[in-house]
C-alpha cells in the first residue's frame, strides 16, 4: 500500500473493461498522452494516487496488445531500422479506436 | 361392361411400336418427329382411358423382347439388326415408349414456345414492376425502355462516383454481385481494348483519348501475362525471327480524364513506357517506383506541383531516360522557400539574391547525373496527420511509428477489411477522426501504398514532408547530352515523404 501511494511508484497497473489487469512500467505507459495526464501527480487524479488506471471501454484483449505495443515502443526507442509490430487483422480497428482513446 | 377399366390387349403394342420405329427410321429426320407425335397422342389416349389404375409411383422400365435372337443370354449384348431393344415405361397395357432422342427433339421445338411462365432473374424487380402497373399490351413496353433507361444513367453515375473513389476490387466485386453488364461505355471500350492486344500479342497498349474517368479495376492486371506472338515467316529463315517473345510494353493513357492512378497500374513491373499525359493528375503516387523498367514517362498537361521523390530513383537507379514533364503547374524554386541550397555555396550568403543557378565544372559522368539543387522547408505532422507548427524540441526523435499508424498499416494490409467492407452502420459510432484515418489508409491503400523515403519503412500516415530541388534536365524530353558547362539549371520539384519525425534530412 506504500509503493502505491507513493507518486512515483515504479509500475501502474493497467485494468480493462473485463478485469484483466496488466502492470507494466510507468515510463513504458506515459507514451500515451492520456495515461500520462491520468497518471500526472498535479492533477489530483485518483488514477494518479493509486497508480492504476481502470479502461471501462477497453477488452482485455486489446489492452493487451495496447500494452505490448508500449513494450514495442520502448524497446525500438533508440533503433533506426524498426521492425513491424504484428497486429492481427481482426484486432487493427479495435486497436485503432483504442489509439485514438489513449492519444498514442 | 363401360366401368370396367379397358385392358388393350399386350400385342397390339407389340405389333405397333415395331413398325413406328421402322418407320421412322426409314423416315427423314422431319418424318420422325411427326411419328412421335402420334405416338405421344396415343400414348396420352390410353392413359385417360385408365386413371383408375395408375400407379403412383415410378413407373418400371421392362423391355421388350419381340427380337428373334433376344434372350437371358443376350440381354446386354447389342443386337446385330442394329436396332436397339425397346424399353417401355409403366405397365405393360400403358404402351409408353422410352425413347429418350424423341422426346429431346421435342423439348428443342417446345422452347421456343412462349410458356407464359415468366422466371424471375435478379433484374426482375423493375420489370416485373413495369409489368403490373401498365397494363396494356402497347405502353408497357415503352416503360420498360425508359425504365431500363433511367436504370442506365443510375448506374453510370453510381459506377463513376464510385471509380472517383478509387476503390479497389470489392467495389467492383459489390457491383458483380448485383448487375453484371451496366459497366459505363468507355470502360467496356477499354477492356474491349486490352482483350484485343492480349489475343494479338501487341505490346503496345492504346487507351487514350478513352474518355476514361478513373482505370476500372481489373482492366490492366491481364497485361502482366501479355506475350508477344512469334513473327512465322516464309522458309528463309534470318536472324530476326529469333526475336524475344518478351513484350516491350507501352502504355498509352494520353487525353483520358483520369484524377487518380490505381495500384493496379503500378503491378505491371514489365512496363517500358507509360504516358499520362492530357489527364487531370493532381499527384503521382511513390508506387509508381515499382515500374522498375520503365524507360520512358509522360506526365506532361496535367495538374501536378511536384513530382514524387521516388521517380528521381527511377531516373538515378532505374532505367528511366525520357521524362517528359512541362508543362504542367509545377512549383517554381525563383517563388519557393529555400531551406538549404545545394549548389553555388556562394548563393547562400545571399538567399534573397537571383535564385537562379549554373552548372559549372563538369565531371564527365557526372554531368549526366541529376544534380541537388536545393532543399525546401520540412513540414512535420502530428500523428493524425495535422501540420504541427512548432518544431520537434518536444517531440521524441523516435523513429517508432504510432500505434495508431501500427493500426492503420495492418487495416491498410489486410484483405480482410477490403475497400469499403465495412458497412455504413457499422461506422456510424466511429469518431469522425478514425473515419478519416480509415478513408485515408484506403486511398492510399488504392494508390499502391507509400514508403519511407528515408528508412523505407511502409506507412500511411506521413510525419514528415519536403520539397527537394533536383535538376534532370538531363533526362528531360530524352537523353540529348551531357550538360554543357555554364548551362542554367532548370530544378523539378520533388516531394519526399517521412514516416516519422525522425526521418527527416540532417540540415
Amino acid at each position: 500500500m506504500s509503493s502505491s501511494e507513493s507518486p512515483q511508484a515504479e509500475y501502474v497497473t493497467l485494468v480493462s473493461g473485463d478485469g484483466f489487469e496488466f502492470i507494466i512500467p510507468r515510463s513504458t505507459a506515459c507514451v500515451s498522452g492520456t495515461i500520462r495526464r491520468m497518471l500526472d501527480t498535479s492533477s489530483k487524479f485518483s488514477e494518479a494516487l493509486s497508480g492504476r488506471c481502470v479502461f471501462e471501454n477497453l477488452s482485455g484483449v486489446v489492452l493487451e496488445k495496447v500494452c505490448e505495443y508500449f513494450c514495442y515502443n520502448e524497446k525500438n526507442k533508440d533503433q533506426t531500422n524498426v521492425p513491424d509490430m504484428d497486429i492481427p487483422p481482426e484486432l487493427c480497428l479495435e486497436l485503432l479506436m483504442a489509439a485514438d482513446y489513449l492519444d498514442t | 361392361m363401360d366401368t370396367e377399366p379397358p385392358l388393350p390387349p399386350p400385342r397390339r403394342v407389340r405389333h405397333r411400336s415395331p413398325t413406328i420405329r421402322k418407320q421412322s427410321h426409314s423416315q427423314s429426320r422431319n418424318a420422325r418427329t411427326a411419328a412421335s407425335t402420334h405416338l405421344t397422342k396415343a400414348s396420352r389416349l390410353s392413359r385417360f382411358d385408365d386413371q383408375s389404375s395408375q400407379p403412383s409411383s415410378d413407373p418400371a422400365l421392362f423391355s421388350s423382347d419381340d427380337i428373334p435372337a433376344s434372350g437371358l443370354e443376350n440381354y446386354h449384348t447389342p443386337v446385330s439388326s442394329g436396332t436397339r431393344k425397346r424399353r417401355y415405361r409403366g405397365t405393360w397395357w400403358g404402351e409408353t415408349a422410352h425413347e429418350t432422342k424423341r422426346k429431346r427433339a421435342d423439348f428443342k421445338e417446345k422452347r421456343l414456345v412462349d410458356s407464359g411462365v415468366w422466371m424471375g432473374s435478379d433484374e426482375s424487380a423493375f420489370a416485373s414492376e413495369g409489368l403490373s402497373a401498365v397494363e396494356d399490351g402497347e405502353g408497357w413496353g415503352e416503360e420498360l425502355v425508359l425504365m431500363s433507361r433511367a436504370e442506365d444513367t443510375g448506374t453510370a453515375t453510381e459506377m463513376d462516383v464510385r471509380d472517383q473513389q478509387g476503390r479497389g476490387l470489392a467495389g467492383v466485386r459489390a457491383g458483380f454481385g448485383r448487375r453484371v453488364e451496366e459497366e459505363p461505355r468507355e470502360h467496356q471500350v477499354a477492356r474491349a481494348i486490352v482483350n484485343d492486344c492480349l489475343e494479338k500479342g501487341q505490346d503496345s497498349v492504346d487507351l487514350s483519348g478513352g474518355n476514361l474517368r478513373a482505370i476500372p479495376a481489373g482492366l490492366l492486371r491481364p497485361l502482366l501475362h501479355l506475350t508477344k506472338l512469334p513473327t512465322i515467316k516464309e522458309p528463309p529463315i534470318t536472324e530476326d525471327v529469333y526475336s524475344s517473345l518478351q513484350p516491350f510494353l507501352r502504355l498509352f493513357l494520353a487525353g483520358n480524364a483520369l484524377s487518380t492512378l490505381s495500384s493496379e497500374l503500378f503491378e505491371l513491373d514489365s512496363l517500358r513506357v507509360l504516358s499520362l499525359r492530357n489527364n487531370k493528375l493532381t499527384e503521382i503516387p511513390p508506387a509508381i517506383r515499382r515500374l522498375t523498367k520503365l524507360q520512358e514517362l509522360n506526365l506532361s498537361v496535367n495538374r501536378l506541383h511536384f513530382l514524387p521523390w521516388e521517380l528521381l530513383w527511377l531516373i538515378k537507379k532505374g532505367d528511366l531516360k525520357h521524362l517528359t514533364v512541362r508543362p504542367n503547374p509545377l512549383l517554381q524554386i525563383e517563388d519557393s522557400e529555400i531551406l538549404q541550397w545545394h549548389v553555388l555555396a556562394e548563393k547562400q550568403e545571399d538567399p534573397t539574391a537571383v535564385k537562379s543557378c549554373e552548372y559549372n565544372g563538369p565531371p564527365p559522368e557526372e554531368s549526366w547525373a541529376p544534380i541537388h539543387v536545393a532543399t525546401g522547408p520540412i513540414h512535420r505532422y502530428n500523428m493524425e496527420g495535422v501540420p504541427i507548427s512548432d518544431s520537434t524540441s518536444t517531440h521524441a526523435q523516435s523513429r517508432v511509428p504510432s500505434l495508431r499508424e501500427a493500426a492503420l498499416l495492418c487495416f491498410s494490409r489486410s484483405s480482410y477489411f477490403d475497400a469499403d467492407a465495412i458497412p455504413d452502420d457499422e461506422t456510424i459510432g466511429f469518431p469522425s477522426l478514425t473515419l478519416r484515418l480509415l478513408r485515408q489508409a484506403r486511398d492510399v491503400r488504392n494508390a499502391g501504398g507509400r514508403s519511407c523515403s528515408v528508412c523505407h519503412r511502409n506507412f500511411v500516415i506521413a510525419r514528415t514532408e519536403w520539397i527537394e530541388w533536383w535538376d534532370c534536365s538531363t533526362y528531360e524530353n530524352g537523353l540529348k547530352g551531357p550538360r554543357s558547362s555554364g548551362e542554367r539549371l532548370r530544378p523539378l520539384p520533388f516531394q519526399r515523404l517521412g514516416c516519422s519525425i525522425a526521418c527527416a534530412p540532417s540540415l
